[in-house]
């Protein structure tokens, strides 16, 4: 096992430039035995020096290009662990071994302790033992090595994801900064204009009084009418170009309210229809109440809006609990869509149907998706033409409170 | 009411929106409102200076009617210093803008604004609303007396 591990070693150092072995030792028999020892056993390429004092050694080794120290801890001016202490000092990277007496195995394992690689007492040496212990040294230095640098490589390159990363952060959150404030002052300045004509057109139909025919003021009439339209997308735009830059300020929220907060507002909008409205039992969670309203008013006057053709409509708001997180459904019996537009669905101005025949902007669903988005939910829809439409969302995990039973 | 008297100063840079506003407030208070297009000559015309030191520094108007997005200085900056002056701090001040950016609201509420509206889009619902300041400020509202334009009384 030994003898293979050995030759592996070999095979790797004897690829790379001759060993640099640095002596440190002023016994001149130790000196020679070393000498011949290291000549021994095999044609490994080396070159050894020798210092007979720890000044010279150190000398020597400031100079550069030693690989491996083999250091007698006995010297004329330092003796004992000092000796080690002050080379490791010096050159930490250096691999160092120890030469000690019989008997001075507690030095020895000092030393190891102080981060020597390794150590040999003298006169229990041979050639293989002491090429042996200088390719494993090299090897563990070696090894040491490598991971301090690819250690420092991917510390670099941590470091450098991280700026990159927060550059790009940074750079996103101007964009977005700008783009909001683009649109927000868009939509302010859309504003003026579109009262002016909407303002100057009924203020033209009254002035004129009797003096304007009935295809006048057909004409007048289709410019208020696209001014009002021109308004709504205006107001649309410019509450999601709002979203944007608000905060979500979540507090555990009863949806029930919510919901009846939202039927409040539009059932005045649907006195003329017959609606059936079917509203479960809705928990309550951790949502912005304010923007929740939003959802829900959206998502109800969409399905209001979209049974219209049907002289009994159908409504129902209800919540299924799904591994313990709550989904909400809205379900109508409407027009529905054709599924393969779904994804057009939440875009900003995308619309499914005719504006003769379903108004509406195309901001109302993209909104209501940034809001959804924002708590950490996901929304999505099913439908089929002519069959309905159900709308889905979920809010952040853990938001809820009190999940209704699984029913 | 002394006719010929200013009762509303309006400042607004838009003329279409001014004559909006103007004939929203009604025929009979044409002549009586002033219409100025900057923040300057709004407080040009308040403190009687430049092309108004002929004017009467003891008729301020009943109303003033601020929009925020004003050329040379904003609605805000001329809010400020309405109130900041005693000849001019008691004279109601309508911030009416089509800003809704809470920033406006707050700092012109700050400045001590008597009231902040939204020039709504459709004009139907800004005739109304107009009309309603108009009616507010100027009929039901108890004007200021004339020492309350010499600060506060010792």
């Amino acid at each position: 096992m030994a003898a293979t591990i050995d030759r592996d070693l070999i095979m790797v150092t004897a690829a790379l430039l001759p060993i640099a072995i640095l002596l440190v030792e002023d016994n001149r028999g130790d000196v020679r035995l070393i000498q011949e020892m290291l000549s021994k056993p095999l044609a490994v390429p080396y070159t050894l020096e020798v210092a007979n004092s720890l000044a010279a050694g150190l000398e020597r080794i400031r100079r550069g290009g030693i690989d491996v120290l083999l250091l007698d801890l006995g010297l004329p001016d330092s003796t004992g662990v000092n000796t080690f202490a002050s080379v490791h000092a010096s050159t930490p990277a250096l691999p160092i071994i120890v030469l000690t007496g019989f008997g001075d195995q507690s030095v020895a394992l000092k030393v190891m302790q102080q981060g020597a690689q390794d150590y040999l007492i003298k006169g229990q040496v041979d050639g293989d033992l002491i090429w042996r212990t200088i390719r494993y040294a090299l090897e563990r230095q070696r090894g040491r090595r490598e991971l301090i640098l690819s250690e420092t490589r991917v510390r670099h390159l941590n470091e450098s994801l991280e700026r990159r990363v927060a550059d790009r952060t940074a750079e996103l959150a101007a964009a977005n900064r700008e783009l909001e404030t683009f649109t927000y002052s868009v939509s302010h300045d859309l504003r003026a204009p579109l009262r002016q004509i909407d303002g100057f057109s009924r203020i033209l139909v009254e002035h004129a009084g009797t003096g304007l025919d009935s295809k006048s003021l057909h004409y007048l009439r289709r410019i208020q009418e696209g001014t009002q339209h021109m308004g709504r997308l205006v107001d649309d735009l410019l509450g999601l170009a709002q979203l944007g830059r608000q905060d979500v300020h979540t507090r555990p929220t009863p949806l029930d309210g919510i919901v009846k907060d939202a039927l409040t507002e539009l059932r005045p909008g649907c006195a003329d229809r017959i609606i059936q409205w079917t509203v479960g039992k809705l928990p309550t969670v951790d949502c912005d109440p304010g923007l929740m309203k939003i959802v829900f008013t959206n998502l109800l006057s969409n399905a209001i809006k979209y049974t219209r053709p049907r002289e009994l409509a159908s409504i129902e708001v209800a919540c299924v609990a799904n591994n313990g997180r709550s989904t909400i459904v809205i379900r109508d019996n409407g027009v529905g869509f054709n599924m393969k537009y779904a994804d057009k669905l939440f875009g900003v101005f995308q619309r499914l149907h005719r504006a003769d025949q379903f108004e509406g902007s195309g901001v109302g669903l993209a909104t209501v998706q940034r809001i959804i988005h924002k708590h950490g939910g996901e929304i999505w829809a099913e439908a089929e033409p002519d069959h309905g439409a159900t709308f889905y969302f979920t809010l952040a995990q853990g938001g809820d409170h009190a999940a209704p039973d699984p029913a | 009411m002394r006719a010929g008297t200013v009762e509303v100063l309006l400042a607004d840079d838009n003329p279409a929106d001014a004559e909006l506003i103007m004939l929203s407030l009604g025929e009979n208070l044409v002549g009586r409102i002033h219409h100025v297009h900057d923040g300057e000559e709004a407080l040009d015309f308040l403190f009687c200076r430049a092309s108004y030191a002929q004017r009467m520094a003891d008729a301020p108007p009943r109303l003033i009617v601020l929009d925020i997005k004003l050329p040379k200085l904003s609605g805000l900056e001329v809010l400020q210093e309405i109130k900041r002056d005693p000849r001019t701090r008691a004279i109601p001040v309508v911030l009416l803008t089509s800003s809704r950016l809470e920033a406006d609201v707050a700092g012109g509420y700050q400045l001590g604004a008597n009231s902040y509206v939204q020039k709504p889009v459709q004009f139907d619902r800004f005739r109304q609303i107009v009309r309603q300041l108009g009616g507010y400020w100027l009929a039901v509202n108890e004007p200021a007396p004339f020492r309350a334009f010499n600060g506060p009384s010792r």
